[in-house]
């Protein structure tokens, strides 16, 4: 309601005019970007001079005060942490962790040591997300799982690594590994898409037989929807429906062009198999309703009526898939019969 | 009760003084105090000598099932649980305190017992040297539903003509060599096949058969790579390959009249006799880069680049015998003896850069670039011999080729900016276009191909507000503009909005709230797409107390679909609407008690999900059930469940189905 007038605008934007306006936008924030860099790095040494004028005795930076002082106070956190995946870092002698496991993601500890005040000591579970996910990333950002970071939803929302990962917990509980409790933890927050799964036709999630990440790749992936990939670039659902990969002799556009949810509700549906329509005719018919032109038809979309004998009046002619029993594509036959 | 006694007696430890300053010490001091401490913790070893070598859980039992009321096809179809003793589910970590084999375990495994899905997870791990996963899963798929393609159902036959019953079966393996260290090798194996019988139509010229079907296909993954993590970049190279077969079988050797009801020229089209086979070889070699640079302190890169070219060859024999026609000639045989050889091949590349930059402190800008773009060259050569009598008709060689060709690029830049330090701002702009060519349909007069564009503006905004930690609120909205689009339901002029806020009410209370909202739409005069998508979802998590006593978790979710098309009779080409309506409501709620306050008391738990729904196919379906939890002796309990599934449909009540399902059992927690 409130976006009307700019949606109109918006809609009557021509696309070389859109280019153009991003590519204008795009050169705007490099330059600012670039006229910050001289003004950043001028204002330090003036910082610098003013924080020591007006700071006589400059406070003593903390320091690392290593993981065995830590364990003194927090001893059942020392305790759960031996279980936890990421006690590994005490022995990290790559990124210099080594003995420091604590202080990698807590920050140099001595003053709090010495004060023992949470305020002298940083807790990256009450920073805020972006702040948090910067502590993770410091290790984790050049790491595969990351490749799609930037392109998935988490990021963009700013849904913290925390949020779904427990750093001091035993290993069962970093993040969760088994189906159910990967599902319980998505749909804590994801509760529409969960809803779904209550309907009659869904995939086996409720069941504890797949998981959400079996699907989705909660790090983010090149594809839509952070949708997982298989051998290399293909999208996820052919892990499991591999019989409908192909390369088939005779290819239906809508799997390879839209993928599987161009006819099916993965998440679940109230009709059989999972369909968008309540009958396959509509599911085939409302694409396949191009009126042969000499031209391209109707504006380039792909999908022609069939044929006249299809008459839907006949029952047999009503359920698409009794002859083109292969519709996810055919080896032998172009109406995909056989 | 010795989590509870620990608790206690750790309880005054919180109450103690804060450790002297260290500042009164002298560094000497410190320096004995840490020697001392460190013999002190060498000598008493607390993690390992406390630490217990086992822990999780185990649920076993039995399920009785009663009679299924109603349709025992579709309860198969939906449900499909049975009787008997089962492994629920076992949930363990395995600790090896000698650190020989591995330092720690995992297993996780449901459903054994003939439950139609089992799945076990090994998760194995050797610090710095090893970790070795697998992942298994049996899922049995029964898909018998009278109302899907049923061409007589309105004889009163309720038959499903693409029915069956199969079972995927799921393997993954993987060994990841020196993980966490900068050089990181893995080897993966996967194997995914299914089996199983089921129902499925041959074709021929003016009729269909209903014929039983043989289902065998396996697909083989081989994959190696190694991950290069250094500290300011990181790469992965992958290397891996596929095998596949599908070995489809159809065959029939009693008489079947068909679905064709009537007579064609006089003459009942029938068939006595089919054998036929798909043997489907295929193979495929992939390779993928990843890599991702930060290397400056406001600069990350990240890129993949994705290859992928599946083959296959597919060897099909078709023999039929009975009484055909060509109907173009009308030329009627009996017997048809076919041969095809087809070949396709599929090269896929795929890539995507982006950037993200952080000019200030406050600014982010991401920018990415994304290419995927595939060919499928195939051709077919099809021998076909029609027989009339046992002589020879028709011989005829038939050579095919095809093309299908896919490009898809897309370009986004997103700006977020931090307004305050609880409020950021986004906004940005994608372009995505693209086109594909594929062969047309049997009516196209455009020529042998036809041909789609894709060109969509979208305009892209949203914010995140967390004024305090115990609220946060996520707003995405999404504009487009398209003036092409491969389809007729594609999205096109589009808004897309998701609104998602929780709140901490009370350290006891947590609030939920989902909103999304799809509306697309389509104005070219010869397609006028109308769709609309709406859930609104409200979650409550209620556990006083952390849930000693009682807990309530409650979801509720409204949603809204409506879509609205035209589309052309074939038989005589005039325009239809298809309309399409769900609207459904979805509750799940469970409700814990624990009758004793204490961690080993007995429990309850009831509650289930249920949905309902009106429009196009209203439907019902709930699932209420009840837990009870008690005690026997210190790592044993006994637990009872019910569960009841009630399914049914409007107008389609004889697939409805009623049963209860009753659990008894016992859970070892170590």
């Amino acid at each position: 309601m409130h976006g009307a007038p700019n949606r109109k605008l918006f809609l009557h934007l021509t696309e070389e005019k859109a280019r153009r306006v991003a590519g204008l936008f795009v050169v705007i924030l490099l330059s600012a970007c670039c006229s910050l860099f001289p003004t950043r790095a001028q204002e330090k040494p003036q910082e610098a001079v003013k924080a020591a004028e007006k700071a006589p005795e400059p406070a003593k930076p903390a320091e690392y005060a290593g993981s065995d002082t830590c364990q003194a106070c927090h001893e059942d956190i020392h305790k759960a942490f031996q279980k936890n995946p990421h006690h590994f870092v005490e022995k990290d002698n790559k990124r210099g962790w080594e003995g420091k496991a604590c202080e990698s993601c807590h920050g140099p500890g001595s003053k709090h040591a010495e004060s023992v005040s949470p305020a002298d000591i940083s807790n990256p579970a009450k920073l805020r997300p972006a702040q948090a996910d910067q502590v993770c990333l410091k290790c984790h950002l050049n790491q595969p799982t990351h490749a799609g970071r930037l392109q998935g939803g988490h990021a963009r929302n700013q849904v913290s690594c925390m949020s779904c990962h427990a750093m001091h917990k035993g290993p069962s509980t970093l993040v969760a590994r088994s189906a159910p409790a990967k599902n319980q933890l998505c749909a804590s927050c994801h509760t529409s898409e969960w809803a779904q799964f209550a309907k009659p036709h869904k995939h086996r999630l409720p069941e504890g037989a797949m998981s959400c990440v079996d699907c989705h790749n909660p790090h983010g992936s090149y594809l839509w929807k952070s949708i997982q990939t298989v051998n290399a670039n293909e999208p996820g659902c052919f892990k499991c429906h591999s019989d409908k990969r192909g390369p088939f002799v005779f290819e239906h556009p809508p799997v390879k062009l839209e993928g599987c949810t161009s006819c099916h509700e993965p998440h679940g549906s109230a009709n059989p198999r999972m369909l968008t329509r309540q009958e396959i005719r509509f599911v085939c018919l409302e694409c396949h309703a191009n009126l042969p032109t000499p031209t391209a038809a109707s504006a380039g979309v792909i999908g022609g009526p069939p044929p006249a004998f299809h008459d839907l009046r006949n029952p047999r002619f009503r359920n698409c898939t009794i002859c083109h029993v292969k519709i996810h594509g055919s080896q032998a036959s172009r109406e995909l019969t056989r | 009760m010795r989590y509870l006694l620990a608790f206690l007696l750790a309880l005054p430890l919180m109450g103690q003084e804060p450790a002297p300053k260290a500042e009164e010490k002298k560094p000497e001091d410190k320096k004995e105090e840490k020697q001392a401490a460190g013999e002190q913790k060498a000598a008493e070893s607390p993690a390992p000598a406390t630490e217990r070598a086992v822990t999780g859980s185990v649920d076993f039992g039995y399920r009785f099932v009663s009679d299924v009321a109603g349709s025992l096809q579709t309860y198969r179809s939906v449900v499909n649980l049975g009787e008997g003793p089962k492994l629920f589910q076992a949930d363990l970590n395995i600790v090896d305190p000698s650190k020989k084999l591995f330092d720690r375990m995992t297993l996780f495994a449901s459903g054994w017992g003939g439950d139609p899905y089992n799945t076990t997870r090994i998760d194995l791990t050797k610090e710095g040297v090893c970790r070795f996963t697998v992942d298994y899963r049996n899922i049995a798929y029964y898909n018998f539903l009278p109302s899907f393609a049923d061409p007589t159902i309105g004889q009163g036959v309720f038959l499903n003509q693409r029915a069956f019953d199969i079972h995927r079966r799921f393997t993954n393996v993987q060994l990841d060599l020196r993980p966490g260290r900068r050089i990181v090798p893995y080897l993966a194996y996967t194997r995914d096949s299914g089996y199983g019988n089921g129902v499925t139509s041959f074709v021929s010229d003016s009729n269909e058969y209903p014929v039983p079907t043989e289902y065998r296909d396996k697909t083989d993954n081989f994959r190696g790579g190694v991950r290069v993590e250094m500290n300011r970049w990181h790469l992965t190279l992958e290397q891996g390959g596929t095998t596949f077969k599908d070995d489809q079988r159809a065959f029939a050797t009693q008489t079947n009249p068909g679905n064709r009801t009537t007579p064609l020229s006089g003459q009942r089209l029938v068939l006595n006799g089919l054998n036929q086979a798909y043997g489907i070889r295929g193979d495929s070699i992939y390779s993928r880069a990843l890599f991702t640079a930060s290397p400056v302190s406001w600069a990350n890169i990240y890129g993949q680049f994705l290859y992928s070219q599946p083959k296959s060859e597919a060897h099909y024999s078709q023999n039929n015998q009975g009484l055909f026609v060509v109907l173009q000639s009308l030329t009627f045989f009996n017997a048809e003896l076919d041969q095809l050889n087809g070949q396709a091949k599929q090269p896929r590349t795929s890539g995507s850069f982006g950037v993200e930059l952080k000019p200030v402190r406050r600014l982010r800008v991401i920018e990415s670039v994304n290419t995927d773009r595939l060919h499928v060259s195939s051709s077919a050569l099809l021998a076909e011999r029609l027989f009339l009598g046992n002589a020879p008709l028709t011989s005829d060689q038939v050579f095919s080729a095809s093309r299908f060709v896919w490009n898809y690029n897309r370009q986004q830049v997103e700006v977020l900016f931090d307004l305050t330090s609880k409020l950021t701002l986004r906004g940005g702009h994608r372009f995505e276009w693209g086109d594909s060519n594929a062969p047309a349909s049997v009516l196209s007069q455009s020529g042998p191909q036809e041909s789609g564009e894709l060109r969509r503006n979208v305009g892209l905004a949203g914010f995140s507000f967390r004024p305090v930690q115990k609220l946060s609120a996520n707003v995405d909205y999404e504009a487009a503009s398209g003036d092409r689009t491969y389809f007729r339901t594609s999205l096109q002029n589009y808004h897309k909005a998701r609104a998602r806020a929780r709140y901490q009410l009370l350290p006891s209370l947590s609030l939920g709230a989902n909103l999304s909202l799809l509306k697309n739409d389509n104005p070219a005069p010869s397609i006028q797409y109308d769709f609309l998508s709406r859930q609104t979802s409200f979650s409550a998590d209620w556990r006083p107390a952390g849930g000693k006593r009682f807990g309530l978790l409650g979801e509720y979710t409204r949603y809204t679909l409506r879509s609205d098309l035209t589309y052309f009779v074939p038989q005589d080409l005039t325009r239809e609407r298809s309309l399409y309506r769900d609207n459904g409501h979805l509750i799940t709620a469970m409700a814990d008690f624990n009758l004793g306050g204490q961690v080993h008391a007995p429990k309850i738990s009831f509650g289930g999900s249920l949905f309902t729904s009106s429009g196009s196919r209203p439907a019902r379906y709930y699932q209420p059930s009840g837990r009870f939890l008690v005690p026997l002796v210190r790592y044993v309990q006994w637990f009872a469940e019910w569960r009841y599934y009630g399914f049914s449909e409007f107008f389609y009540n004889y697939e409805g189905f009623r049963t209860h399902h009753f659990m008894t059992g016992l859970r070892l927690t170590m």
